[in-house]
């Protein structure tokens, strides 16, 4: 389901990003106060995790096609042999799967029932030793979901 | 629905940390089963919201994931993503089910899916992957 409209949607991501850019570069003419105002609201209103710290791990470098994201996709972007792991200093193992099926969604509040399909979700896992942010190696279990 | 980007664009891209139990593994065999049970992640509504950053709607998740089969195998070295691995193609099926506000999400039975494509293998990367 991921997969499928990946390339459409990580072009689009990098069209914003170029956009942004664009308005980066406007704004520094003194011009577009708004334009600054909207886009730190917008930061400020997404949710955010705290960043990565101890034993938290670091992301693989990432394919080149899909940056800024940190991740691999095999064979929808990257050739199939790309690598499947989200994090790097990582030594384990490793499932990777583009899943396919059906699924049977219910309101609970008006009891509409609809059947949809789902189609290659990309699931994977990792296991094994890795050093995360600290240095310091450890056994941990990541799944991709 | 993912666990998100963390931070956002350039952190751990939909990745989190599970129990131990939640995979058994036998890469060697093809086999493998992966699962987890009513962990908490988002629901972003598109991929592009996901892309964007965009804050989802707070969602749980419950899967199983069995890996079998043993075609192809491959051993994998890339000098330049400073990653290598030896994997084994093969065959996947995932039942899951999902709650998102209002709705739930009950997949058909494991048996009725199927996978375009199932890997499974033992990788090196980063500081691990050797450098000769």
């Amino acid at each position: 389901m991921k997969n499928v409209r990946l390339r459409r949607a990580v072009h689009e991501r990098r069209a914003r990003f170029a956009s942004r850019l664009s308005r980066r570069r406007f704004l520094q003419t003194g011009a577009g106060a708004l334009a600054a105002g909207a886009v730190l609201g917008r930061q400020l209103l997404r949710p955010t995790t705290a960043y990565a710290a101890g034993s938290d791990p670091i992301p693989v470098p990432g394919s080149p096609i899909l940056a800024p994201f940190h991740i691999w996709a095999p064979i929808f972007v990257d050739s199939i042999d790309a690598e499947p792991a989200t994090i790097t200093n990582f030594n384990g193992v490793v499932g990777i799967a583009y899943l396919s099926g059906n699924v049977t969604r219910t309101n609970r509040r008006t009891g509409e029932v609809l059947v949809k399909p789902f189609v290659d979700a990309d699931m994977r896992f990792m296991q094994g030793v890795y050093r995360g942010v600290d240095g310091k190696p450890r056994q941990g279990t990541f799944g991709f979901v | 629905m993912n666990p998100g980007i963390n931070p956002y664009p350039d952190g751990l891209f939909w990745t989190m940390r599970l129990p131990d139990d939640s995979v058994q593994v036998n890469p060697g065999a093809g086999r493998a089963i992966y699962s987890a049970s009513e962990i908490e992640i988002e629901d972003y509504g598109s991929l592009n919201n996901a892309f964007n950053g965009l804050p989802g709607v707070p969602a749980t998740v419950s899967f199983e994931v069995h890996w079998s089969g043993v075609g192809e195998r491959l051993n994998v070295k890339d000098p330049v993503a400073r990653f290598g691995g030896e994997f084994v193609r093969g065959s996947a099926q995932m039942a899951w089910s999902a709650v998102v506000g209002d709705y739930t999400f009950q997949s058909d039975p494991l048996e009725t899916s199927s996978s375009d494509f199932a890997s499974l293998g033992t990788e090196r990367n980063g500081v691990f992957f050797p450098r000769s």
